[in-house]
């Protein structure tokens, strides 16, 4: 069990006496969420995974406004590279105002599900969405078809996937969604403060690790203890990658909600897109379990996948629907939540954290460090 | 393409679901205060009426969601009492002796079919507040809708022996306990609210089957609207009852989506 100051492990200092403050057992957990960044492997239900040619005709893509169907607007008009791959509006302006916050795009590989509503359960699928959905990028299979024959990408397309005029329109909304995903493969936070901590608790080296602010360790010592947030926040990317009811609403007007995962799973298990399906490049269908085997429950309807803490303080708004302006009102939800919200069956790991205005400030400490430089 | 696509998936996509157009009777609906603010009672009715709900038990917290709900759907709205104000009583109301008064008050004003949903585990049941509420129920006949454990059921059957009792969410206890319990106790149904485990990959898990065929007269459905977007979960719900039901001989899905539950209301 948790034990909050474990005098073995206090270790001054040189300069400012400062120390650490984590248990035994709290060390322990900290390092499961590391090493960062991981060692990641090609995705082998994209065949161009990893190809430098394809990394780079992704990346020119997700530049170019090509991809919508009238030069409206580029991938990274919403996921802005200079905002952490997304923007600060709390739900995305596509054609319409859309339902969701835009999620980041940084530290996608290998995930289980992609999307706030796990609609996908590769990168090439999540990436191919945004360029048929009628709200958003709005080409047709036929239009992505011409828009890229005409493009100046042509050559390295085809140099890519071979002769375009001989591929089905709908393999090339995959060769091209292939080619998105190989780049966003690519774009991986950088180490932290935290993991510099992280690391140096691992060395053994608590000299090192003390130069950690004791703000943040308080913090990490909330989010690993009272707070439990790393019930869902685990691992190395600081998430289940799973689905949960945080009680945030979902209404999107007055007479409509967002569905959640329960239309996620809709969409999910009539895709042809998906790790078993024929679109994928792998003959083994490595991962295809999980889609094969997802069970459906009433609680799907509503839930949201619990996003990644890498890099948080750099993506406000948050939640689903961008609820929430600051770090500081994401915990102060969680520290008064209304639990009338919750099934008394279903998200019992939720409980009103009543913190205090330090604990809050702690918390804040905390994740901050998950942004910054070492 | 796909190598895979439950026939569990078909009825969850809007627009294609309904196997038939099996009525139903939602044996679990709350219309708390908070989904009173957000949805009015004519688009709850109109929920219900585009759902295929024939009738529905109906309890909230606090009460004036039911009696709004009953105003505008008195054909559909079957009203159960529920002994919470707010819904983050249920930990607490069965120390609380200002529920007595409430549900007195509510009882004097208002007719009801049912008290509940209420929860309460175990030996909650001998609190004095709790046996005040049954045996109010017990002076006007009233269904007694319970979220709880097989001890607290137990216990609820030992202070009145003759009570009707809605067991919510069949206890969230495997098929074979629910038997048992329903078994044990002739006057005890079992609603299948907010419960996914009756389908496996499509197809009707083999011992819920076996549940169902012991006790074809028990058993009901309910959607739970714990929360105002719930709502829109109730047409979705219904779509889901009907596929699965689907699977089962006519008489025993028949009785599951409607009958039991009208027949426990007329029984005595």
């Amino acid at each position: 069990m948790r034990l909050w100051v474990s005098v073995a492990l206090v270790v001054l200092a040189s300069a400012a006496n400062a120390e650490v403050l984590l248990s035994e057992d709290e060390i322990e957990q900290t390092l499961s969420f590391g090493p960062w960044p991981p060692s990641l492997q090609p995705d082998p239900s994209n065949r161009v995974s990893n190809d430098a040619s394809a990394i780079a005709l992704g990346a020119a893509l997700f530049n170019d406004p090509l991809l919508s169907v009238d030069g409206a607007f580029a991938c990274a008009s919403c996921h802005d590279p200079e905002q952490a791959f997304t923007t600060t509006e709390a739900r995305a302006l596509g054609r319409v105002l859309l339902d969701r916050n835009t999620p980041s795009l940084r530290n996608l590989a290998g995930l289980r599900w992609y999307g706030w509503g796990g609609k996908s359960d590769n990168l090439w699928a999540a990436s191919l969405h945004p360029i048929i959905a009628d709200e958003e990028m709005a080409h047709s299979k036929e239009s992505l078809k011409a828009a890229i024959s005409d493009s100046p990408y042509i050559n390295d397309f085809e140099k890519t996937f071979g002769e375009i005029q001989k591929q089905d329109p709908e393999l090339v909304l995959v060769n091209t969604a292939k080619a998105l995903s190989a780049f966003l493969e690519t774009i991986i936070t950088e180490a932290t403060q935290f993991d510099g901590f992280r690391d140096a608790l691992e060395r053994g080296d608590f000299v090192e690790a003390a130069n950690y602010p004791e703000a943040a360790q308080r913090g990490l010592q909330l989010f690993l203890g009272r707070g439990n947030c790393v019930f869902c926040h685990n691992g190395p990317r600081f998430s289940n990658n799973e689905f949960h009811d945080a009680g945030v609403p979902y209404f999107l007007n007055e007479a409509e909600v967002d569905e959640g995962r329960f239309g996620g799973l809709n969409i999910l298990l009539s895709s042809e897109f998906t790790l078993d399906g024929d679109w994928s490049d792998d003959p083994d269908k490595q991962g295809a379990w999980a889609v094969r085997g997802v069970r459906r429950s009433h609680s799907d309807f509503g839930m949201f996948r619990t996003p990644s803490l890498r890099g948080v303080a750099e993506t406000a708004p948050y939640m689903h629907n961008g609820n929430f302006i600051d770090l500081e009102a994401v915990i102060r939800h969680y520290s008064e939540i209304d639990i009338e919200r919750l099934h008394a069956d279903g998200e019992d790991i939720l409980a009103k954290l009543s913190l205090s205005e330090q604990e809050i400030a702690d918390l804040i400490s905390f994740l901050v460090t998950l942004s910054s430089k070492p | 393409m796909l190598k895979y696509l439950p026939l569990f998936t078909l009825i969850m996509l809007s627009g294609t679901a309904t196997a038939d157009d099996r009525p139903i009777f939602d044996a679990h609906i709350h219309y708390s205060h908070d989904a009173v603010e957000l949805v009015p009672p004519e688009q709850v009715a109109k929920i219900l009426r585009d759902a295929g709900v024939r009738k529905a038990l109906v309890s909230s917290s606090d009460d004036n969601g039911t009696q709004l709900l009953l105003d505008a759907a008195p054909d559909i709205v079957v009203p159960a009492l529920r002994p919470y104000r707010r819904r983050g009583e249920i930990n607490t109301w069965m120390h609380d002796e200002t529920v007595v008064d409430y549900l007195e008050s509510n009882l004097a004003k208002n007719e009801y079919e049912a008290i509940g949903e209420f929860h309460a585990y175990g030996n909650d049941i001998k609190t004095p507040v709790i046996q005040h509420m049954i045996a109010l129920a017990k002076e006007r006949n009233l269904i007694l809708h319970h979220h709880g454990d097989r001890e607290a059921v137990d216990l609820i059957f030992e202070t009145w022996p003759e009570a009707r009792v809605l067991w919510a969410h069949s206890g969230f206890t495997d098929p074979d306990s629910v038997v048992d319990a329903l078994d044990t106790h002739p006057r005890l149904w079992a609603d299948l609210a907010f419960r996914s485990d009756m389908i496996s990959r499509g197809r009707i898990d083999p011992g819920w089957k076996a549940a169902f065929e012991a006790h074809p007269d028990r058993f009901m459905v309910g959607t739970d609207t714990f929360a105002p977007e719930r709502w829109y979960y109730v047409g979705p719900h219904a779509d889901y009852s009907r596929e699965w039901l689907n699977q089962l001989p006519d008489q025993i899905a028949d009785n599951i989506a409607y009958a039991n539950a009208e027949r426990m209301l007329a029984s005595e």
